[in-house]
């Protein structure tokens, strides 16, 4: 059985990097994928009306295929240590940020009509459990696309050091 | 240490089709052994046995004094490289050297250090980061070699895997895979139904025929003192010739010739004066000059020698036709005649086919 310090280990870790993938990063932008599946999927479950029927909609519905296109994009690039790739995450992640203040604020804030028991009342567009639930979504997607980012940027600067160094050494 | 026992192997096939007839062979640790025979012969069915890959029907297997005849393939510590390198083609040569290792969930900085070893040894540092299908046939066979190599098994274990490959890159292959060897000083079983590869490699050789063993020894044994028919026509390029001769007075008489014996040729062939034998000769063991006459029917130069295929003088047989192989560039036209001697015979038992010693 082969024993190695920890010191081996992070040079090792190092090299490892020349021939092995970022996984982890690409992995994290799947996850970020599904949780933003997860947000779309569930935007619209409250009855409204027409409330969401405006030009904001279909603003979001395109950049939801943007963002899925992109991050896909995004996660090839990353497991092969392109640094740009990994800004481009951190982006994104930002973007999902962003989003909470939009759509699901908005229709958490707007208040509409519903007939309950024969009577009429007011209650938000996005009731409290469907807005913590998509903000959650948001949140995770939002931190997965950091993460990934923010991993891929590190690992690909190391690796391009590593690499030069390498270089001059040969 | 990695002594293997084979104790009289049998393989019979569901269809009751024995492949493998009582095969028997100690193999000592180090030792490169390889098994040569013909297509069908049960090189490959006995080398699978070993692997784990079939069955045993009858008989003992033994790894280090360990009885394994039922160990699964997993268990044995053993590494195949097959003739089709079996990579995966969607991972990179670094994933398909560390697959065995991320499988048995050893450690990846210590995959790392293996599979970075195993690529010095066989040269592909560079490669590491490529598919299989960016290489070509011999970088191919080298990994599928160096993932055998990092799981430092006791016993490696070749189904011919040179036969994909072109002449050239077979015989740089060849030598990688002695080099390889020399290196890890591995017990080493290899299957091959070309003989090149044998006698070069071989520390020691097992021919096969018809499921059955023929001779075990090493190559000079197999080539030198073949033990029946069999062993001296499948050893050997060109093929030993063959004649039906009958053991006279201080000579054998064939249909179109005559051979002296030595002193000690007539005291081995004393047994057998006035009855038919088989005499062998291989074509580099025949000279110009001599009384024999040849009759040329075609010449192939090689450069260094020359094969003058032809028949002995008189005949119109198939029985008596000789391929020589004689030194230097000879330019024998057809029709041409060659007077040639024999410098080495092998004389064989015609009933029993062996070789008499």
């Amino acid at each position: 059985m082969m024993t190695l310090s920890l010191e081996d280990k992070k040079a090792i870790q190092l090299d490892r990097m020349r021939y092995t993938k970022n996984t982890f990063s690409s992995r994290m932008v799947y996850l970020a994928i599904l949780f933003d599946v997860f947000y779309f999927v569930s935007i619209y479950e409250s009855d409204v009306g027409n409330w969401y029927y405006t030009w904001l909609i279909g603003i979001s519905i395109v950049y939801n295929l943007v963002f899925m296109l992109v991050a896909f994009l995004a996660s090839e690039g990353v497991k092969n240590y392109k640094i740009s790739y990994g800004y481009m995450l951190c982006g994104l992640g930002i973007g999902q940020l962003v989003r909470i203040f939009i759509l699901p604020m908005m229709a958490n804030s707007a208040m509409t009509k519903r007939v309950i028991d024969k009577k009429t009342v007011e209650v938000p567009v996005m009731e409290t459990p469907q807005f913590v639930w998509v903000v959650a979504c948001l949140v995770l997607s939002a931190v997965c696309c950091l993460a990934a980012g923010a991993v891929a940027v590190t690992r690909s600067r190391k690796l391009a050091a590593y690499n030069a160094s390498l270089l001059e050494k040969a | 240490m990695a002594n293997i026992s084979l104790q009289h192997l049998d393989k019979i096939y569901d269809n009751k089709v024995q492949a493998v007839f009582d095969f028997n062979l100690e193999v000592k640790d180090g030792e490169f052994i390889v098994l040569v025979g013909p297509s069908g012969c049960g090189k490959s069915t006995t080398l699978r046995m070993v692997a784990g890959l079939e069955d045993i029907s009858a008989g003992k297997l033994l790894l280090d004094g360990e009885d394994i005849t039922t160990a699964p393939a997993k268990d044995r510590d053993m590494a195949m490289v097959f003739q089709n390198y079996a990579l995966y083609g969607h991972m990179t040569v670094y994933e398909n050297m560390a697959f065995s290792l991320t499988l048995r969930k050893e450690d990846p900085h210590v995959i790392h250090k293996k599979v970075l070893a195993a690529a010095e040894i066989l040269g592909l540092t560079d490669q590491l980061n490529k598919k299989p299908k960016q290489l070509s046939g011999g970088q191919r066979q080298r990994v599928a070699m160096g993932r055998a190599i990092v799981r430092n098994p006791k016993v490696f274990l070749f189904d011919e895997p040179l036969s994909n490959l072109d002449a050239k890159l077979r015989g740089a292959t060849r030598r990688e895979i002695l080099l390889l060897h020399k290196r890890m000083n591995a017990t080493m079983l290899y299957v091959t139904h070309d003989q090149t590869e044998a006698l070069t490699l071989a520390d020691r050789i097992v021919c096969m025929s018809m499921g059955h063993v023929q001779q075990v020894g090493t190559p000079l044994e197999l080539y030198d003192t073949p033990a029946n028919l069999f062993v001296a026509s499948f050893i050997g390029l060109p093929p030993m010739n063959f004649f039906h001769v009958q053991v006279g007075e201080g000579e054998v008489v064939g249909s179109f010739f005559k051979q002296k014996l030595t002193a000690e040729q007539q005291s081995l062939l004393a047994a057998y004066k006035g009855k038919e034998i088989v005499l062998g000769v291989r074509p580099e063991d025949i000279e110009t000059g001599g009384d024999i006459d040849v009759q040329v029917f075609s010449n192939e130069n090689l450069g260094m020698s020359t094969l003058v295929h032809g028949r002995l003088q008189g005949s119109n047989t198939q029985e008596a036709q000789i391929t020589c192989k004689l030194r230097g560039w000879c330019d024998y036209k057809p029709g041409d005649h060659v007077n040639v001697q024999f410098k080495k015979c092998h004389f064989f038992d015609k009933d029993t086919t062996n070789a008499i010693r």
